[in-house]
């Protein structure tokens, strides 16, 4: 589905690439999470698969981005939107503006795609029933909360149908309910093989129970690339600048102290399940 | 939370299509400007605009918008026209300025002319929503660019105050004094204006990207989601109305 091949970027009027020849391929059907420090180059990542880097973001551009049959970079913006979508971090510049009511945004990009009225209203109550804004379709999009905002500009992703869905740190302003519930329809969307999803996240516990895959980003450049838990929980992911979960560093300190004897060796906890089967284990 | 006068309604003016309501508008501030005599002026307002507003049950804002911003221009009119306008009916002297009939005249029939121009907007301002009306001239051959700017304009326009006064306030909580005589107001608005700016700026750039991403600039054919009505009997009166508008025009000019 996406293949990355030696991919740099520097942004133009800045001397420091922000990505580095970066190599990744994900396949079809998979949720992958991209983590690392700020700064690392997640977001330009995520640009990058979108195809607002190098077409909105000028800078100097080395190896190849390709998503299915299509060569990103050499691609129009216009002909990628509704193959390709993309969720920023900031929900309220993602509000076009362009309409008055929740329901009406979420069509908005329906209506461009040229979609009949009827599927319009139908993709569009889904995506706002699956976000938890069924029941405030008729209100201004200016009068919902950060979070509500956050859960609208997905739903206007999802009601799209893209066939890879790109999120720049989508739960910054989600609860944890909220939170789960987006990981879990993203989950349900990839285990269905209608979607491919590649989303940058700083609740490590979220992506080590969700994602199929962890990539881990650092000053422009993949450190780490591998199963969650195994990448998260490394020792040295400190190094990196990403702090592991407090299960992860509890499991760790019950190692040190002997109070998890049997812990050596094995791979450390992420989650609070693994945490519980982790410190379980005599 | 949008910068708009519409009044959510279900009445026959709501119901009608917006390009009906523009057309009807246009019609009125034309009549308001080339109708010369102020009984036909007035004639529009009373007998025209008035029985709309009836109908489509938004009488009381209606006659209170209109009031509310033709006053300041009224109480500016009189006595600029009744003192500097040509005429020979001198009501009476103050020093070297003489109150005359005919400037009173002409204050009174460009203050009728305002309440049909600024009426007939009104009307269609309480009645259509914005983007309902844009969208219908989207279809007739508006670029959707011009109609995403007259619409997002309406509603990113309170966003920008919202965020001026968080701004204010936030180098308020850290000094800045901002009340006092006029210079030191007009020092407080320096370092207000470069961040709300920049924000700004950064704001477009995210929402130029979201237009991108739900295909905003994608060519080939769009729908609509917003179903509007257009029924015969009303592309006819369009028609008619757009005939009485030229005949004005042409009177007006002979």
């Amino acid at each position: 589905m996406i293949e990355v091949h030696g991919f740099s970027f520097t942004y133009a009027g800045t001397a420091t690439p922000a990505l580095r020849d970066v190599d990744l391929k994900v396949p079809k059907g998979q949720l992958c999470a991209i983590v690392g420090p700020n700064g690392a180059g997640k977001s330009t990542l995520c640009y990058a698969l979108a195809g607002f880097v190098p077409h909105f973001f000028r800078g100097e551009l080395k190896g190849q981005v390709r998503v299915g049959d299509r060569n990103v970079p050499d691609t129009p913006l216009p002909e990628l939107s509704g193959e390709i979508g993309l969720v920023f971090q900031n929900p309220f510049n993602q509000i076009t503006g362009a309409r008055f009511t929740v329901l009406e945004e979420v069509a908005f990009g329906l209506e461009n795609l040229g979609v009949p009225r009827a599927e319009i209203l139908d993709r569009a109550n889904e995506a706002l029933r699956l976000t938890g804004l069924g029941s405030l379709g008729d209100r201004s999009p200016y009068a919902l909360s950060g979070g509500q905002q956050q859960r609208l500009a997905i739903a206007s992703m999802l009601a799209m149908r893209p066939r890879l869905l790109v999120l720049d740190e989508p739960t910054s302003q989600l609860d944890p309910a909220g939170t789960e519930a987006l990981f879990t329809h993203l989950s349900d969307l990839v285990s269905s093989g209608s979607m491919t999803v590649v989303l940058t996240e700083h609740k490590l516990e979220w992506v080590a129970t969700f994602a199929h895959r962890a990539v881990v980003l650092a000053a422009g450049q993949i450190v780490a690339d591998g199963e969650p838990r195994e990448v998260l929980a490394s020792p040295a992911m400190e190094a990196l600048g990403i702090r592991p979960t407090y299960y992860t560093q509890a499991a760790r300190a019950a190692v040190a102290s002997g109070l998890a004897p049997d812990g050596r060796g094995r791979p450390l906890p992420v989650t609070l399940e693994q945490a519980a089967e982790f410190l379980r284990w005599r | 939370m949008t910068a708009t006068l519409y009044l959510p309604g279900a009445s026959g003016v709501h119901r009608l299509n917006p390009l009906t309501k523009l057309t009807l508008a246009l019609v009125a501030v034309v009549a308001g400007a080339t109708l010369e005599t102020l009984t036909v002026t007035v004639a529009v307002f009373v007998f025209g605009l008035v029985p709309l507003a009836v109908w489509g049950r938004i009488l009381r804002p209606f006659l209170r918008i209109c009031v509310r911003v033709v006053w300041p221009f009224a109480i500016s009119l009189f006595p600029i026209q009744g003192f500097f306008a040509q005429g020979t009916t001198v009501l009476f002297t103050l020093g070297p300025f003489s109150l005359k009939a005919e400037g009173l005249w002409i204050a009174t029939l460009l203050t009728a002319r305002l309440l049909v121009g600024l009426g007939a907007a009104t009307l269609l301002m309480l009645t259509t929503r914005p983007d309902v009306l844009m969208h219908s001239l989207v279809r007739h051959g508006l670029p959707a660019q011009v109609s995403y700017i007259v619409v997002a304009s309406l509603q990113i326009i309170p966003g920008f105050q919202a965020r001026a006064q968080a701004i204010l306030d936030a180098q308020r909580s850290r000094g800045l004094e901002t009340e006092g005589n006029l210079l030191r107001r007009l020092r407080a608005l320096v370092p207000l204006v470069s961040p709300l700016i920049l924000g700004s700026l950064m704001d477009l750039e995210e929402r130029a990207i979201a237009l991108e991403a739900r295909a905003f600039t994608r060519r080939g054919p769009k729908t609509s989601l917003t179903e509007i009505r257009d029924p015969a009997w009303e592309r006819a009166l369009r028609w008619l109305l757009l005939l009485i508008m030229a005949g004005l025009i042409v009177v007006r000019l002979t």
